[in-house]
């Protein structure tokens, strides 16, 4: 690159570079929790799930073509979304089960902690680039609004449907923060993310 | 006329619009046929074989005017075939191919379907090889599967298979390219490996490929491993000075997916000191005792620190040192 780095650039790919960590740490949990979980809940791992509502879908079209505000965006979204899912998962899980599954629950618990820290981390790099970061949802309650009480095993189906899907997000994440890291040919800038005005 | 029949079926060929009782000769190939297999005027062919094959007429018996002619192809209905979809491309999409387990020996026609959730998906077909299609992705990070069903249809059948997958399953580089390996100049236990992307993965920056290199020295059974999670290059450090090495190389993509298959192998041997050339009787007599073990590569310590002579006289010098060593070892031996 001509150009020398910039204190932001670098501050930008060392951002990049930890949340790239943190996505891959986070994948290889979930990965684990999700295969304790198919186990302990008695499930088929391939079992299919029916929609489940506030699910954030990792699909995407044209991931290529997204800019670099759309990646932490969708992200930040995404996980934001996931930490009320969890955290309801969790509650269920000690209201069903109880001590049974302590394991479970903590595992639960270390995946949602590292769930918030990944939105923190998002938040940074929205703020790197003096993105205002979109305030969450106002709820009348914590988290969506409840939805109606399901069976014990609809539960556990939709609990298998999020970690399903909170594993295709770390993978997307991990990509998407590649993406953001990589300086734009022309200016130095990362690709999609503008200078700050 | 174009006829197919199964392997083992019993064929019964009738002359055009000749009655039963004319008189007829039937050729194959333009060789008459014994009149052993005619019922009447029809051709009896029991238990066909592939061999059987051919062109078949019939004439009538005065005038010899051909009444009847058709081609005669044995073959066998297709068996269910083997399918394989893989991404070496990712994220751009993949590719699916395809072969009979056993030959038809008729002509086969291939339909391939993929269906993506509920959407229908072309898979465009290559033109070489014929038994292959790609696809685009046109979502990525998707939880739906794919759903791939070839159909194999001949004149004597058909068959299918289905093949169901997700979208990081099938992901598989090529292996790593331009695999190279090369002694390191006074390391006798170094060899320096290096290895480029496969040049079909697209965008080794922002989908970095993860690699696993294995070496042995070929008298041995025994591969030893190193996994490099950047990078391509790796200098082996604990080769067994003078031995030939076998060298491979695999890729596979960071998060997802499998390993690819292994480079092509590369043979290298660590570097080993030159042999030195006699010089004068003289030199000879004034050097030290002689050693008793084999000749095998002189260890970095020796005789002459090269470090400490300067110049090509003193290099001379050293080497003439080191032949006479090894000129006593032989005696030993």
């Amino acid at each position: 690159m001509a150009a020398a780095d910039s204190p932001s650039a670098a501050l930008r790919r060392d951002l990049c570079s930890r949340g790239i960590r943190l996505a891959g740490k986070m994948r290889a949990d979930v990965v684990d929790l999700l295969d304790a979980y198919v186990e302990q809940q008695g499930l088929d791992a391939s079992a299919s799930v029916a929609a489940v509502e506030g699910l954030p879908l990792a699909a995407v079209e044209r991931w290529d073509e997204q800019t670099g505000t759309q990646r932490l965006l969708e992200n930040l979204a995404a996980y934001r979304a996931f930490r009320a899912l969890l955290a309801q998962m969790l509650e269920e899980q000690r209201e069903q089960l109880g001590e049974a599954d302590a394991g479970l629950g903590r595992a639960l618990a270390a995946v949602l902690l590292q769930v918030s820290a990944f939105a923190y981390h998002l938040e940074e790099l929205l703020r790197l680039e003096s993105r205002g970061i979109p305030g969450e949802e106002e709820e009348e309650e914590d988290g969506p609004p409840p939805p109606p009480r399901l069976s014990l095993f609809e539960q556990k189906l939709r609990g298998l449907g999020v970690l399903r899907e909170l594993a295709q997000w770390a993978v997307r994440s991990v990509r998407d923060l590649r993406q953001l890291a990589k300086p734009s040919p022309a200016t130095g800038v990362a690709p999609g993310l503008a200078e700050s005005p | 006329h174009m006829q197919y029949e199964r392997v083992g079926a019993d064929v019964t060929m009738k002359c055009g619009s000749m009655d039963w009782d004319a008189a007829v000769t039937w050729t194959a190939n333009g060789t008459d046929i014994d009149e052993s297999h005619l019922n009447g005027s029809y051709l009896i062919l029991k238990n066909v074989d592939l061999s059987q094959s051919g062109q078949y007429s019939c004439y009538e018996g005065s005038s010899w005017h051909l009444k009847y002619q058709t081609y005669l192809r044995v073959g066998t209905p297709p068996k269910e075939p083997v399918l394989m979809c893989r991404s070496n491309n990712y994220p751009k999409g993949f590719y699916c191919s395809w072969h009979l387990p056993t030959p038809t020996y008729i002509p086969n026609s291939f339909n391939i379907s993929v269906i993506h959730g509920t959407k229908d998906m072309v898979c465009e077909k290559d033109a070489i090889p014929k038994n292959r299609c790609h696809i685009r992705y046109l979502q990525l990070f998707s939880t739906v599967k794919y759903k791939v069903t070839l159909t194999v249809t001949n004149a004597l059948g058909k068959n299918f298979t289905t093949l169901t997958f997700d979208e990081f399953a099938i992901v598989k580089p090529d292996p790593p390219e331009s695999v190279v390996a090369k002694p390191v100049p006074n390391n006798p236990r170094r060899l320096e490996v290096s290895w480029q992307n496969p040049s079909s993965w697209p965008d080794p920056e922002s989908f970095p490929l993860k690699f696993f290199l294995r070496y042995r020295p070929l008298i041995l059974d025994q591969w030893q491993h190193v996994e490099l999670s950047d990078g391509t290059s790796h200098t082996i450090t604990d080769a067994y000075a003078g031995k030939e090495y076998i060298i491979q190389v695999a890729a596979k993509d960071n998060d997802i997916g499998t390993w690819s298959d292994w480079s092509v192998a590369v043979h290298a041997t660590p570097w080993t000191e030159e042999p030195k050339h006699l010089t004068t009787e003289a030199q000879i007599t004034e050097t030290t005792s002689a050693s008793t073990s084999s000749f095998m590569a002189p260890p970095t310590t020796k005789i002459c620190d090269k470090g400490a002579v300067v110049g090509s006289g003193a290099m001379a010098v050293c080497w003439t040192a080191g032949l006479v060593m090894a000129a006593y070892s032989v005696l030993f031996i």
